[in-house]
């Protein structure tokens, strides 16, 4: 099961894993629309009732493009056997985990609560916001923080041995290297997300 | 048979052998010397060279016998090949 969750590079072929992140990719993907959320950015879920299919689309091919761009560049340094195949295969498993999230925004009371907390938001009552903040409302959001950084560790736990096992990588250097990559990603996709 | 051991128990310094002999005529040559390179790999290793021999060194083949992913099996033959490196470099 260990090997399922965290370190399914190891055992499954390349074919297998392709087929099954494109598939989890397109479900992922067309919850998160249906439920009118987005993924914009390598590491982010909004949501955002108005997106189109096309920046649905856009949006998830920006993010995986971005990340195996950059981890990419990261293991050819480290190890120049490493075959493109494995960082795809890497990137779109270990962002399944991420697919759970808009789940959350299911029963709309995410939104009632984040709708309710930002109508608070006002010049004139930032001073005094904590104290007027309704308390169901912070629970809820807090819940949806707390699972959705969960499902965020478990995504980014996922990608890292994904990057270890096609690059063969140990010690620090190869940790410093996945997290260069993987902010560079973020960044990388927020600009290019926000410039189309 | 038994087992090779490559390490001494007491101090793990590599062993070397210092006695051969016939099985047939029991005729036994005492001397120092030292063991191949590929007899100091650990018997997991051995048997992995072992097998990838017989499967003509295709990775790919060895990958799926093994029941484990392509990378995984070329990282475990780069740990060999560094491992064989530093066996020679000593």
């Amino acid at each position: 099961m260990k090997t399922i969750l965290l370190k399914p590079f190891e055992k499954y072929q390349e074919t297998q894993l392709l087929a099954i992140g494109s598939l989890a990719t397109i479900i992922g993907g067309s919850i998160a629309y249906i439920l009118g959320g987005r993924f914009d950015g390598v590491l982010d879920f909004h949501l955002d009732s108005n997106i189109s299919i096309p920046q649905a689309i856009l949006d998830s091919s920006i993010n995986i493009v971005c990340l195996v761009l950059l981890l990419f560049i990261a293991a050819k340094y480290l190890n120049v056997k490493t075959r493109l195949i494995d960082i795809i295969t890497t990137v779109i498993i270990a962002r399944i985990p991420l697919y759970f999230v808009p789940l959350l925004t299911i029963g709309g009371k995410l939104k009632a609560a984040t709708t309710e907390i930002v109508a608070l938001i006002t010049p004139e009552n930032i001073q005094n916001i904590q104290g007027n903040i309704p308390t169901e409302s912070l629970v809820i959001v807090m819940i949806f923080a707390i699972v959705s950084l969960l499902f965020l560790i478990w995504s980014i736990a996922l990608m890292y041995n994904g990057y270890k096992t096609a690059t063969n990588a140990k010690g620090k250097k190869a940790i410093v290297l996945f997290c260069i990559a993987l902010l560079g990603a973020e960044i990388l996709s927020k600009i290019l997300i926000f410039s189309f | 048979m038994n087992k090779l051991p490559i390490n001494c128990p007491s101090c793990e310094s590599a062993l070397v052998v210092s006695q051969l002999l016939c099985n047939t005529c029991e005729t036994s040559i005492a001397g120092n010397y030292s063991l191949p390179v590929l007899l100091q790999l650990s018997q997991e290793e051995q048997s992995f060279i072992f097998e990838f021999i017989l499967i003509s060194g295709s990775l790919k083949k060895m990958a799926l016998q093994m029941g484990k992913s392509y990378p995984t099996v070329r990282n475990k033959l780069d740990d060999i090949i560094e491992h064989i490196n530093q066996l020679k470099d000593s």
